[in-house]
């Protein structure tokens, strides 16, 4: 992956391979960083926009891109951001009198698969009725494990304070699956 | 036990049973839930992904990505921007200045067109002459047949002065005009004149119902 990073950002910063450069890029990240997106989303339209944007602005911002970090943290902390400003913009959208919450969990039963286990579908709510730092780190320790240097790197937060989160959320997804499965 | 019917034997289980079995199971079911442990979860992607997703993705951003033609910029020497200035300096000056022929040239033009517009005035002096000449003879009236006759002279005379003035100015001809009006009405009684004057009141009347 290191070396590809390399390929990657070699063909990025020369124009007249730039665009094969951006081709590169997608390739080997367009999976991961779609899924995280979603996660952070969940609804399918604004995720694939989303991702979209991020792309682009990784295009257009390359030029800030330090070769001190790695490619895919500071791609993540782009999506990242691309995908809370999207959030921010569903809130605005959403009847005041209705809860958050609630509003998650129909977005969460309206875009999954119909053969998805009801455990899985518990944990995704579970997930959302977390805090947003917490909903962040929790989704990219427990489904991208990335490092905890790493995360602190994407969302500005101390190594201690990132592990103290994910020790939280994981206490509340479980207690929360275990209130709500249906034996 | 020839008599032995199978249907007839009692079914029963004689397998020795903890006591309490199924309460146990059960605790044993719901201790295992509460044992949850969600890092042995499967980590897995519920969602609904639409088809040829990212084939739609990427072709957004190439799109947006792909550098817009731009139009040429053409650079010029700055020796060569200096000449062309001055070419369009001089011209310029050269157009709008202009020698003393351009100026003559271009009052010789509207006065030709003015010459078009005179020709029509021209004409209604000429049909004024053939209603005087119609009534002239129709009164015979003892106009002198020389006068008769200078007047077609003047009258091919000044077809021939407006074929060659037509480039030349209009004020000549109106001035040539004129004097043969002049002379022409001189030819004429103050009693004719009057009775001309209101013939032509009358044709004033009849055109404007006509």
């Amino acid at each position: 992956m290191k070396i590809k990073d390399a390929e990657i950002i070699s063909l990025m910063q020369d124009p007249r391979t730039q665009e094969k450069g951006v081709r590169a890029l997608m390739d080997a990240y367009q999976s991961r960083l779609y899924w995280h997106i979603r996660r952070i989303i969940v609804d399918g339209d604004l995720a694939q926009d989303t991702l979209q944007e991020t792309f682009i602005k990784a295009y257009q911002n390359f030029h800030q891109f330090k070769n001190d970090s790695q490619l895919y943290t500071w791609l993540y902390r782009i999506a990242t951001n691309e995908a809370l400003q999207q959030v921010n913009k569903m809130k605005k959208m959403q009847k005041s009198d209705e809860d958050p919450e609630y509003y998650m969990q129909n977005l969460v039963a309206d875009n999954t698969e119909g053969d998805a286990e009801e455990i899985q579908i518990l944990l995704q709510n579970a997930i959302q009725s977390l805090p947003e730092k917490q909903k962040l780190v929790f989704m990219m320790r427990y489904y991208d494990d990335l490092p905890y240097e790493e995360i602190s790197n994407i969302v500005d937060m101390s190594v201690g304070t990132l592990k103290t989160n994910y020790h939280y959320a994981k206490q509340k997804i479980e207690e929360y699956i275990k209130e709500n499965y249906e034996r | 036990m020839k008599d032995f019917d199978l249907e007839k034997l009692e079914r029963k289980n004689i397998y020795k049973v903890p006591e309490h079995l199924f309460e146990s199971i059960q605790g044993k079911v719901m201790d295992g839930l509460n044992d949850f442990d969600l890092e042995k979860l499967e980590r897995k992607n519920i969602y609904t992904v639409p088809e040829n997703l990212f084939e739609n993705i990427q072709e957004r951003v190439l799109n947006e990505v792909k550098p817009k033609k731009q139009a040429p910029i053409f650079t010029m020497n700055w020796a060569y921007a200096a000449a062309a200035s001055l070419a369009l300096i001089f011209g310029a000056t050269f157009l709008f200045t202009g020698d003393d022929a351009d100026k003559q040239e271009i009052p010789a033009h509207f006065a030709s067109n003015k010459q078009e517009r005179k020709t029509e005035s021209e004409t209604a002096y000429e049909t004024l002459q053939s209603d005087l000449t119609s009534v002239e003879n129709t009164h015979q009236t003892a106009v002198n047949k020389n006068d008769k006759k200078s007047f077609y002279a003047n009258d091919i005379a000044n077809e021939k002065t407006r074929n060659e003035t037509k480039i030349q100015t209009v004020k000549p001809v109106k001035k040539q005009t004129e004097a043969q009006m002049n002379e022409y009405l001189d030819a004429f009684s103050n009693s004719e004149i009057s009775e001309l004057a209101s013939n032509s009141t009358q044709d004033v009347y009849l055109d404007i119902y006509n």
